[in-house]
C-alpha cells in the first residue's frame, strides 16, 4: 500500500516535472523574438530591450530562470496575458471553473445513465434490445462533437428556439463570481430572482453537456457491455449459479463489482478524449471555459497564456487520469503483484 | 464457401480466411465493409468522378439548395456554397483529403508505435521503466493540447495539424504492442526458440512478429477513426487545413456563417465526416469480434 503510494507519488513527480521544464522551454521555441513574445513589447531601443530582459529575468542563467519559473508557478505569480493585460492567474482561476463544471455534469450523466445500460445489455446480451443499445454506441461515439453541438444549436436553438445558443447565463442576472462554480455561486449570491436565475443557467447548461455526455455515454456503454458479458460467462458466476443464489445476487455481488473494476483503467484513458470534447464544445457553445480561452490564446498569438494553459490543462489530464489508476490498484486485488505505477 | 466435393474430407479454412468467414456473419459488419470501399474508392479516383472542380466558382449560382429540394438542380446534386462552388466536389475533394491524410498518419504512426513498443517490450529495467511509464504519462496530454502547441510554434497548416495527431496517435500503438511482446516472451514456442539458440532479434521476426499483424490492424482500424475526428476538428477550429484546401473540417466551420439560410451546407459535410467514422468503426468492430471467436474455436 505504502509502496504502491510512493511509485504513484514518484510517477507524478516525474511526468510534472517534464510538463514544467517542457512548459520553460516553450518560448523558446515558439517563432519570433523571445522578449516580445514573452512581454507583447517589441522594444524599440537597446535600453528597453535591456529593460525588459531584466524585467522578464532573461539575464540570468537558464538554471536561475527555471528555478524563478517554478517558484513562481508555485506562488500563483503566473505572468501577464500580452492581449488582455491582466494577470494570467486570475483569468485562468475564471475560466478553470467552467470548464471542470461542464466536465462534471457530462461524467454524472455518463456514469449514471451509461453505465446501468452498459449492465442491462450486457446481461441480456444478443437481443433486440442489445442490439439497439449497440449500435446507438457505436453510433453515438462515431459522432464529430462539434457537428453534434451544431445540430443541436440549429434544431434546439434555431428552428424550435427553446434553448440559448451560447454563454452561461444571461447577462441580465447579476450574479458575483465567489467559486466560479455558476450553480454555487447563484446558491451563494443574496438576489431575490435566484429560481429565474437557476433556470436560466439549466438552460444554457444542457446543451453543451448533453453534446459531451452522449459521446462519453456512449463510451462507457461499450466497455461496460463487453466487460460485463465476459464476467458473466466466468466460472465463479456458473458455480454461484449451481449454489443455488438468485440471478439478482448473482449480478449485485459477484457480476458487477468484477465487472467494473478492470474497465476503470480504461475509462482512465477517456479523460484525455473528454477534456478535448469539452474545450471543442466550449468553442462551438462559446462556454467560457479553459478550451475557449486556449484556442482563443492561440488566435491571439498570446505567448505567456499559451505556455500557462497548456501546464494546466495537461496536469489537470494527468492527475485525473494518475488517480483514477491509483485508485484502480487500491481497489482490485488481483493487481497486487503488479508493482510498477503504469498509466 | 460452399464447395462440391466427392470426398469425405474436411475443409481447412486458412487463418485470414477464417477472418473473413467470421466478419461476413455479421451484417452490420459487411454494411460497414460496403461504406468504407466508397470511400477507399473516393479517397483514389474522387477527383475523377467529381463533374466540377472543387474551387470553381460558378457565380450565377450561389447558395443552391440540394436536387431533393423543390428549387434544386439536377447539375449541383448537393447543391452550392456561398460562392458558389459545386459542394458535390468539393465533399469528395475533402473526403479524398480527409480520408487520405488519416490514413498516412495512421500507417507512420503504427511504424514509429510498433517501433517503439517493441524495444519497450524487449528491454527490461531502467530503460524499460523510461519508455514504459513516463512516456505513456506524458502522451495521456490531449490531443488537441499538443496540436495547440504545435501549430503555436510551426503556425496553422494541414502538415502541422498532421504532426500533432501523429505524436498523439503513437502511444497507443506502443502499449499495444508493448504489452503483446512481453505476454508472448513467456510463451512456451519463444522459450523454444531460446534454448534452440535464437537471438533476440531472430525470436522477434520469426516469433513473435507473425502474430502481431492482426493485432496491429485492429489498433489501426481504432486509431484511422481517431484520426479523421481529430484532423476535422482541427480543421473546424481553423487549426488546421488553411484556408486554400478543402478539408471535411474546414468546410463545416466556413459554412457556419450561412448555417441559418443553408443549413444543408452544415449537415453535409458533418454527415460524411461521420458515415467514415462509423463505418471504420463498424468494421473495426467487425473485426475484433472476428478475431475473437476464431480464436475461440
Amino acid at each position: 500500500m505504502l509502496k504502491t503510494s510512493f511509485r504513484y507519488l514518484n510517477l507524478l513527480f516525474f511526468t510534472l516535472l517534464i510538463l514544467l521544464t517542457f512548459s520553460f522551454f516553450l518560448p523558446y521555441l515558439f517563432p519570433g523574438d523571445l522578449v516580445t513574445n514573452m512581454s507583447g513589447i517589441t522594444p524599440a531601443s537597446e535600453q528597453q530591450r535591456d529593460a525588459l530582459e531584466r524585467a522578464l529575468k532573461l539575464d540570468q542563467s537558464i538554471a536561475q530562470q527555471f528555478k524563478l519559473y517554478v517558484e513562481n508557478i508555485y506562488l500563483g505569480d503566473w505572468g501577464v496575458s500580452t492581449t488582455t493585460n491582466t494577470s494570467i492567474f486570475s483569468e485562468v482561476t475564471e475560466v478553470l471553473p467552467a470548464t471542470l463544471e461542464l466536465v462534471f455534469y457530462a461524467l454524472i450523466i455518463a456514469i449514471f445513465i451509461g453505465i446501468p445500460i452498459g449492465i442491462i445489455a450486457g446481461l441480456k446480451h444478443h437481443n433486440i434490445l442489445d442490439f439497439t443499445t449497440v449500435s446507438f454506441s457505436i453510433a453515438a461515439y462515431s459522432f464529430p462533437v462539434f457537428w453534434l453541438a451544431m445540430i443541436f444549436i440549429t434544431v434546439f436553438c434555431l428552428q424550435l428556439g427553446w434553448l440559448p445558443t451560447s454563454g452561461r447565463i444571461d447577462l441580465l442576472y447579476d450574479i458575483p463570481t465567489v467559486s466560479g462554480f455558476i450553480m454555487i455561486d447563484i446558491a451563494l449570491s443574496d438576489v431575490d430572482y435566484k429560481s429565474q436565475a437557476y433556470q436560466n443557467a439549466i438552460s444554457h447548461m444542457v446543451l453543451p453537456t448533453l453534446s459531451v455526455a452522449i459521446i462519453t455515454m456512449a463510451l462507457f456503454i461499450r466497455f461496460v457491455r463487453r466487460s460485463m458479458m465476459d464476467v458473466m460467462s466466468k466460472e465463479y458466476i456458473v458455480a454461484a449459479k449451481s449454489r443455488g443464489f438468485s440471478s439478482a445476487q448473482i449480478v449485485f455481488k459477484h457480476g458487477i463489482k468484477n465487472a467494473l473494476i478492470p474497465i476503470l483503467p480504461i475509462l482512465a484513458l477517456q479523460v484525455s478524449t473528454l477534456i478535448t470534447n469539452v474545450m471543442i464544445v466550449e468553442t462551438v457553445f462559446a462556454w467560457p471555459g479553459i478550451g475557449k480561452w486556449l484556442i482563443e490564446s492561440i488566435y491571439q498569438r498570446d505567448y505567456p497564456a499559451i505556455r500557462i494553459g497548456m501546464l494546466i490543462v495537461s496536469v489537470l489530464v494527468l492527475v485525473m487520469t494518475i488517480s483514477t489508476e491509483f485508485l484502480t490498484r487500491l481497489l482490485d486485488p488481483a493487481r497486487e503483484n503488479v508493482e510498477h505505477a503504469t498509466v | 464457401m460452399q464447395r462440391f466435393n466427392h470426398y469425405q474430407e474436411e475443409y481447412y479454412p486458412s487463418p485470414l480466411m477464417h477472418v473473413w468467414i467470421e466478419f461476413r456473419r455479421s451484417h452490420i459488419a459487411l454494411v460497414g465493409f460496403v461504406v468504407l470501399s466508397v470511400f477507399i474508392f473516393i479517397a483514389l479516383f474522387g477527383d475523377l468522378i467529381a463533374p466540377f472542380d472543387p474551387n470553381l466558382q460558378n457565380t450565377n449560382a450561389i447558395l443552391l439548395p440540394p436536387s431533393w429540394e423543390a428549387n434544386g438542380t439536377i447539375v449541383h446534386v448537393f447543391g452550392t456554397d456561398s460562392l458558389g462552388r459545386d459542394v458535390f466536389s468539393r465533399i469528395l475533394h475533402a473526403c479524398q483529403v480527409t480520408f487520405g491524410v488519416s490514413i498516412l498518419i495512421v500507417i507512420i504512426a503504427a511504424g514509429i508505435g510498433v517501433g517503439l513498443g517493441v524495444l519497450a517490450g524487449l528491454l527490461s529495467g531502467l530503460r524499460s521503466s523510461v519508455i514504459n511509464h513516463l512516456f505513456d504519462s506524458i502522451m495521456s496530454v490531449p490531443t488537441l493540447l499538443i496540436a495547440i502547441i504545435i501549430v503555436a510554434i510551426l503556425g496553422t497548416g494541414l502538415f502541422n495539424a498532421m504532426l500533432a495527431i501523429t505524436l498523439a496517435l503513437i502511444p497507443q500503438f506502443v502499449h499495444q504492442t508493448r504489452t503483446f511482446v512481453k505476454t508472448e516472451l513467456q510463451k512456451d514456442y519463444v522459450i523454444l526458440d531460446k534454448l534452440d539458440g535464437a537471438s533476440p532479434m531472430r525470436i522477434f521476426f520469426n516469433s513473435i512478429l507473425p502474430g502481431m499483424a492482426e493485432l496491429i490492424v485492429v489498433q489501426a482500424t481504432l486509431a484511422i477513426s481517431i484520426a479523421i475526428i481529430d484532423i476535422s476538428a482541427l480543421g473546424f477550429l481553423n487549426l488546421g487545413a488553411t484556408t486554400g484546401m478543402t478539408e471535411l473540417g474546414q468546410m463545416l466551420s466556413q459554412s457556419l456563417d450561412v448555417a441559418y439560410v443553408s443549413p444543408w451546407l452544415v449537415a453535409l459535410p458533418g454527415l460524411f465526416i461521420f458515415l467514415m467514422v462509423f463505418s471504420v468503426n463498424v468494421v473495426g468492430e467487425g473485426l475484433r469480434s472476428a478475431l475473437r471467436n476464431r480464436l475461440k474455436l
